[in-house]
């Protein structure tokens, strides 16, 4: 089957009931959405689908329709895009294992609210676990996002 | 604006309720004799057995937060993540309901299950922790079941994608008991014995 | 013991090589002859060489990080070790894992575990320490753990750094004609002020290795710092923003296939019957081998991709054999319970007289408490995974661990391969907190890799393997008394704990014929090492023999002890009537650095303000891993459960390498340890685990995450770890201001058994 990912189309020979999370990592070979549970309970494989968060590794990926994207698939060839480069300025990483998918939530969360409060932030990132405990610098990074991206438009 | 391509969803849902402005429950045209009103509190126990039961309960909340019930999920509990109705009852941004449920239950034990436009009901919907006898006056409210007559929500019950997940819920969950088609019928019979509702 | 006090220390000398277009500078190891049973594995080289740093001719600068990054930021710390000395900045340079060498041994972790206190530099804990370093190496550590990297490397990386700094100003000053005292460094470029001429560091790099190292350096002074004592860009930042390939589970080789295991749900059993002929007949699967070790025993699938494997392993149909444990979580719990209240007791603390302290003491001024944890799973976001290539006889292994000199050694030994000819690559890990310090991931994969006819093989767990396998955090269960004075301070203290010999455990699936009986520190760690004066002050470890597996987790007995010790001293405040924060200053009036860290952060934290119904504080207080942490939280009941509303830590680290990161590290810890007090526990039925995955073994999620205050303070004379000893006192912190908001002591984790958090 054919997939867009991070704008290229790409051929997947897959069972369609592979998740999608599988089939990036080992069929197509994208190793940004990472694999923690696989049964959307922590969000590391976190990618968008049309810009709408989506749990790649129960979604089948015959089921897939509209353009994926992932944490590789974010920044432009002028940089960083804003989320990741609040992630950098704040310093939000720890183990980072996590992170791939706070970072594709909270880009997901901007598109929709420009300038979130904590609540919004509070209800967007709830599926998103991090064992290193980095959520203060996440909602940090996330309010520093919110500025850069309000700066760059 | 927020969620717009979920609010035209939010929109045609409630839409296609209040296009039927002429909708109204059937209580009052059916006589309701001593005998029938037996039959049909009867019927009305295995409709409430449906409605009550965790499969639908737990999406037909008061408040905004869906429940979580069932073996390996302890006692029955809020939805983890800090998952919320949002403005359309489809979630919030960042965290739709769509981020986990997709089209079809996941085949993994403890998997999201999933069905056709995955959703909290409408908080006036509400049969979590509800007696038999609110559920039942909820269900002839059309103030509170989405401007549906009995014979609309009979359909409802048999046709609804997300309805009928309740007795296809994925590995690991007790189904709602009976069928789709059998719960449309014992309404439909509920209806014409004058849809009694029990005391308490 | 004593005998491995004769083999001497000075095995390290500082040493420089030519590399491939530069040179590398570190440390020459000579091995010595070691008394012990593994010599033979020991064996091999004679003499190892260690990089610390190479510069090469491009100007490339690559500092390499003996220690493994699991996400705590040692990579930039010891990274920082190498670069102030060498004159650098961290932009500069490149880091790298250093490969397993035994030279990279890590001293400073077994020091602290010869169960003297921290505090104590007498005669004898010295000696120990030193003992114990010493049995560090003949383990050959290089590992990662015990909050003791920075410890460590800091005085090996820091002279690598000023080596190879004064290496290439004596090349340069050759290359110049002029004096090497004319020369100065300026961030990799050695400058001639008075002819303006310069040279980098790259430049005159092949030269360099042609020069002798010194055979001692002057280390900068601290007032000369520039990147030590300051917080850092991490390293591997930029990384972690865009989704790099740099975890185990990231590893790509060529034509590899993908595997995952399925291992007895029974500890310590084989497979009764099996059948795997569904299984292998379903689509993508390659093979399904048998695997037997002293981990574990059950299957290995080999298939084509990792979810096809995830799929078979799940349709094996197997049945496992009987516990050899009790099946049910409350006779498993039971026997700890009843061991902390009438077991065999060795006292590893013991003040005063005790059982006299208690013989002649009024009931109503006696208080008695019974506490328990239960077993815990480490849970790091990257599951258990290891890939492994064994072809034309060389074992290659690529996996996130913190131990990469014994699991080279067991793999090799399983694939019967020399050591020489298995190599380790440490990846970045998601996560680890002391589960990485086992091998079984590595073991696993190594006898899949026996079975693909050199294609390497890549396993990965499933979250529920990763969750129910342990090895676990023990459980434990403590029985305290306490007597309380007139002044309503604790006269006499008894704290009687009972948990596994965590050392036996780990021994009995690696060393299985070496002895391991003997004390286990860590049963009281935490309790019998905390900066009080009580007159008479008992702590006594009652070992209970169980075949569950146990192993280190995130600040191992501090986890369990901190809560009983804090939880209980928390009690002995309430029952005296005196304030908990002003017990601590007046029972640990002998340690100042104490005193200040409970003084801090009780001023920042404002403690002793009247709050507002429906909020509360709790107070706890951990020295662990050298260095003395205090926590102060505030609570608020709310409709929808207990919200944690702020923590304050104070934290003396004796010296402060990378305040951001220290920082970082304690919320951390903190945000760890409260997690487990919420609600973590493993449970058993049938004797299985109970447990699977994050929906029922869930931890903190970022709208249960307080605010944090952290103040970082430099009074202990001697530098402190950094990566556990936030967790220790955030549970009891916890527990005691549900105490003040709710007046329910809970002395069983976790809170949720009693209290719903929002």
């Amino acid at each position: 089957m054919n997939l867009t990912v991070d704008g290229k189309s790409i051929e997947i020979d897959a069972d369609p009931e592979m998740p999608l999370l599988w089939a990036l990592r080992d069929i197509a070979g994208i190793l940004g959405p990472k694999f923690g549970c696989g049964i959307a309970a922590c969000g590391a494989c976190t990618v968008l689908i049309d810009g709408s968060p989506v749990r790649s590794c129960v979604l089948p990926v015959g089921q897939v329709e509209g353009a994926v994207t992932t944490i590789e698939g974010i920044s432009s060839p002028a940089g960083l895009h804003p989320v990741q480069q609040a992630w950098l300025d704040e310093q939000v990483s720890q183990c980072g294992y996590c992170q791939a998918g706070q970072i594709m939530t909270a880009v997901a969360l901007l598109e929709e609210i420009a300038d979130p409060t904590d609540e919004d932030i509070d209800n967007a990132m709830g599926g998103n676990l991090c064992r290193c405990g980095t959520y203060p610098k996440i909602r940090a990074a996330i309010h520093r996002a919110a500025s850069l991206k309000l700066a760059r438009s | 604006m927020r969620f717009s391509g979920t609010l035209l969803t939010a929109l045609v849902i409630s839409l296609s309720a209040a296009a039927l402005p002429g909708a109204r429950a059937q209580d009052s045209d059916t006589p309701v004799t001593p005998a029938s009103g037996e039959q049909g509190l009867a019927e009305w126990e295995g409709i409430h057995a449906v409605f009550a039961h965790p499969r639908c309960a737990n999406c037909h909340v008061e408040d905004d937060q869906p429940r979580w019930s069932g073996e390996s999920y302890g006692k029955t509990r809020v939805h983890a993540f800090n998952v919320r109705r949002g403005e359309d009852g489809f979630g919030n941004a960042g965290l739709r309901c769509s981020t986990c449920h997709s089209e079809e239950n996941s085949a993994v034990l403890h998997g999201p299950p999933g069905a056709h436009a995955w959703h909290l009901a409408p908080a006036e919907m509400v049969w979590f922790d509800k007696s038999s006898a609110e559920i039942c006056a909820q269900i002839k409210d059309p103030e509170r079941n989405g401007g549906r007559s009995l014979e609309e929500v009979a359909n409802h019950v048999r046709d609804d994608a997300l309805v009928a997940w309740g007795w296809n819920p994925g590995p690991g969950r007790e189904p709602a008991p009976g069928s789709a088609e059998e719960t449309f019928a014992a309404i439909e019979r509920w209806a014409a014995a004058g849809a009694p509702c029990p005391e308490e | 013991m004593s005998r491995l006090g004769t083999f001497t220390r000075r095995a390290f000398l500082l040493g420089a090589a030519t590399v491939a277009g530069g040179v590398a500078v570190g440390y020459w190891y000579y091995r010595q002859p070691y008394p012990n049973p593994l010599e033979d594995e020991l064996a091999e080289g004679e003499v190892t060489f260690n990089p610390y740093v190479k510069v090469s001719s491009d100007d490339t600068i690559t500092l390499i990080a003996p220690r493994a990054e699991m996400g705590q930021g040692i990579s930039t710390t010891l990274a920082a070790f190498v670069a102030e000395e060498l004159d650098v900045s961290l932009d500069r340079v490149t880091v790298e894992h250093g490969p397993p060498s035994y030279a990279y041994y890590n001293a400073a972790m077994l020091e602290e575990g010869g169960g003297f206190n921290f505090w104590d530099e007498s005669f004898t804990a010295e000696t120990v320490r030193g003992l114990m370093g010493v049995a560090g190496k003949m383990l050959g550590l290089q590992a990662t753990g015990g909050s003791t990297a920075t410890r460590d490397g800091f005085e090996r990386m820091r002279q690598a750094g000023a080596a190879a700094r004064i290496m290439l100003v004596d090349a340069a000053a050759a290359r110049l004609g002029v004096a090497a005292n004319e020369l100065a460094t300026e961030n990799g470029t050695i400058v001639h002020r008075a002819s303006n001429r310069s040279l980098t560091y790259g430049e005159v790099a092949l030269d360099a290795a042609q020069i002798k190292p010194p055979s001692s350096v002057v280390l900068k002074e601290r007032a000369d710092w520039k990147l030590l004592g300051k917080s850092q860009p991490r390293v591997d930042m930029l990384d972690k923003v865009t989704g790099a390939p740099i975890f185990g589970i990231d590893v790509r080789q060529p034509d590899m296939l993908f595997a995952t295991v399925r291992i007895s749900p029974v500890f310590g059993v084989a497979p009764v019957r099996s059948d795997i002929s569904a299984a292998s007949a379903m689509p993508g699967v390659v093979k399904i081998v048998p695997i037997e070790t002293l981990y574990g025993s059950g299957f290995g699938v080999i298939a084509e991709n990792t979810w096809a494997a995830f799929k078979a392993a799940e349709a094996i149909d197997v049945e496992w054999g009987e516990p050899g444990y009790p099946k049910a979580n409350d006779e498993i719990m039971a026997t700890f319970t009843q061991a902390a209240r009438s077991g065999d007791a060795s006292a590893m603390r013991d003040d005063g007289n005790v059982d006299v302290a208690f013989a002649d003491a009024p009931q109503e001024r006696v208080i008695e408490a019974e506490y328990s944890v239960p077993y815990l799973a480490h849970a790091p976001m990257e599951p258990m995974n290891c890939t492994a290539r064994l072809k034309d006889g060389v074992l290659d292994i690529w996996a996130p661990n913190q131990m990469p000199v014994l699991v080279r050694w067991f793999c090799s030994d399983l694939a019967g391969v020399p050591g020489g000819k298995t190599n380790v690559h440490t990846t970045s890990m998601g996560g680890a907190f002391g589960r990485r310090g086992e091998l079984d991931y590595a073991l696993y994969a190594t006898l899949l890799a026996k079975e693909t006819d050199g294609r390497p093989v890549q396993v990965t767990w499933t979250r529920e393997e990763d969750t129910r396998r342990g090895p676990f955090r023990p459980a434990s269960a403590g029985h305290f008394r306490a007597r309380i004075g007139e002044d309503g301070l604790p006269v006499a203290v008894d704290m009687r704990i009972a948990a596994q010999n965590m050392m036996s455990s780990l021994m009995g699936r690696t060393f299985p014929s070496l002895p391991a009986g003997g004390s286990d520190p860590s049963i009281t760690d935490g309790a019998r090492n905390q900066p009080y004066t009580i007159p008479n002050y008992r702590v006594s470890e009652i070992q209970v023999p169980l075949a569950i597996p146990v192993t280190f987790w995130r600040s191992v007995g501090n986890s369990v002890n901190g809560f009983f010790h804090e939880g209980f001293m928390d009690e002995i405040a309430h029952a005296g009537q005196v304030d908990p924060v002003e017990m601590r200053r007046r029972l640990m009036a002998d340690f100042p650095a104490a005193i200040a860290v409970v003084d801090k952060v009780a001023e920042m934290s404002n403690w002793g303000e009247t709050l507002p119904a429906g909020k509360a504080k709790g107070f706890a207080f951990t020295l662990s891993f050298g260095s003395w942490c205090g926590q102060v939280i505030q609570i608020a009941e709310t409709p929808a459960g207990i919200k944690l509303e702020k923590m304050w830590i104070a934290v003396d680290v004796g010296m402060a390498i990378d305040p951001a990161i220290i920082e970082a590290q304690m919320t951390s810890g903190a945000i760890f340890g409260l997690s487990a007090a919420m609600g973590q526990q493993i449970t058993f039925s049938e004797g299985v685990v109970e447990q699977s995955n994050f929906h029922d073994y869930d931890a903190m999620r970022i709208f249960q995450a307080p605010e944090f205050e952290v103040a970082i303070i430099e009074n202990f004379h001697r530098m402190g770890g950094v990566g556990e000893v936030g967790t220790p006192p955030a549970a009891p912190a916890l527990a005691n201001a549900i105490f003040a908001l709710t007046g329910k002591r809970i002395r069983q984790l976790p809170l949720s058994r009693e209290v719903s958090f929002a």
